[in-house]
């Protein structure tokens, strides 16, 4: 994969080297383009390329690599902030993004969500919301990959209404053929209304 | 025509026609109030108009989808220019790390909630950079690590 893609820029990169050599300008050293410029130093040294749209490859070569540990390090500060900022319960109202009925909802607190189909449970009754994907507060988020586990985050709802939908008009109608069709569709909705989102420590 | 005397010109129509007129024009009051000229009292006119307008209310139901997701990519790929980043690229790096969320709700984060929208933003520059340091460093950095952190 990586070779063919790189065939194109190989001659590119010999004078992006010469370039890079002839401004004496530092550069993080590949391990391609030293190779390049190993080979290159038996040549003349190469005029300067017109910078074209193939002479630079597109992505930037500036990723700066910093070591596993110093990684790793950084990760647990964050990871240990946002823990401690849970363990306080400090913040704010939350919101989080659940897969209900087949969408995606961005809930906070005393929302209201109408949904277009027959749900099993009746009026009055509290639903715990299990597939969520995102909970955010004012200084954090928790990203779930796809999902956030049942012991992190808990929604809460209640079942309000199960009502129908307006009466829609499906017809269809084609000129000069004689042909039409109406049909009205009444749908079951239900209306829910989400009371918490509750994050680990406090959940019961 | 036979019609002799003038008892036989009188034909007798159906008997429910002003009723039929009636529950069209009733019936769909709400609908023809908002039409225009003669669209909304006259009968002939009214039902062709009634017509299309349900056929256009059919047919929109489908592209409403069409246009809904066009708007909220949109939307997302303006948010991402002004973190410095593209929509496709913001895109294939979240399927890449499997987050799952759909446009509406991106869409919606980026609108209300931009701190949320700035870290997503920044996951998918890592995941990128990250692709870039498997395909470019030859094995030598050792990709990954970034991944398996996270997912602590």
């Amino acid at each position: 994969m990586s070779v063919s893609t790189r065939f194109g820029y190989l001659q590119s990169l010999r004078g992006f080297a010469a370039l890079w050599r002839t401004n004496g300008v530092r550069v993080p050293l590949h391990p391609l383009l030293s190779l390049c410029a190993a080979r290159t130093q038996s040549s003349v040294s190469g005029d300067l390329l017109p910078r074209t749209s193939l002479s630079s490859p597109p992505w930037s070569e500036q990723t700066s690599f910093v070591s596993a540990e110093e990684e790793r390090s950084r990760h647990a500060a964050v990871v240990s902030t946002v823990n401690d900022r849970i363990e306080r319960q400090d913040f704010g109202r939350l919101f989080a993004v659940v897969h209900f009925a087949a969408r995606q909802w961005k809930v906070t607190n005393e929302d209201l969500i109408l949904v277009e189909n027959h749900i099993e449970a009746e009026c009055g009754d509290r639903i715990y919301l299990e597939k969520v994907l995102l909970v955010g507060a004012e200084d954090f988020t928790l990203v779930g990959r796809p999902l956030l586990g049942k012991e992190l985050v808990r929604v809460k709802a209640t079942v309000i209404e199960k009502t129908e939908s307006c009466p829609k008009i499906h017809m269809v109608f084609w000129k000069r053929h004689r042909f039409q069709k109406k049909r009205t569709i009444v749908q079951p909705q239900t209306v829910l209304r989400i009371n918490s989102i509750e994050l680990y420590p406090r959940l019961s | 025509m036979v019609f002799l005397t003038l008892s036989c010109w009188i034909r007798n129509r159906g008997p429910d026609r002003f009723w039929k007129v009636q529950e069209l024009l009733k019936h769909h009051a709400d609908l023809l109030s908002h039409f225009r000229g003669r669209k909304n009292r006259c009968y002939k006119l009214a039902v062709l108009a009634v017509r299309r307008a349900f056929v256009y209310a059919t047919k929109s139901r489908k592209l409403k989808k069409r246009n809904m997701r066009t708007l909220w990519i949109t939307r997302i790929a303006a948010a991402t220019r002004e973190h410095n980043m593209k929509y496709p690229i913001l895109m294939h790096n979240l399927n890449k790390c499997s987050v799952q969320l759909n446009r509406r709700v991106i869409s919606d984060i980026a609108i209300t909630e931009p701190r949320t929208f700035l870290s997503l933003a920044k996951l998918a520059r890592a995941r990128q950079q990250e692709g870039f340091r498997a395909a470019l460093g030859d094995g030598k950095e050792p990709s990954g690590v970034l991944s398996r952190v996270m997912l602590q």
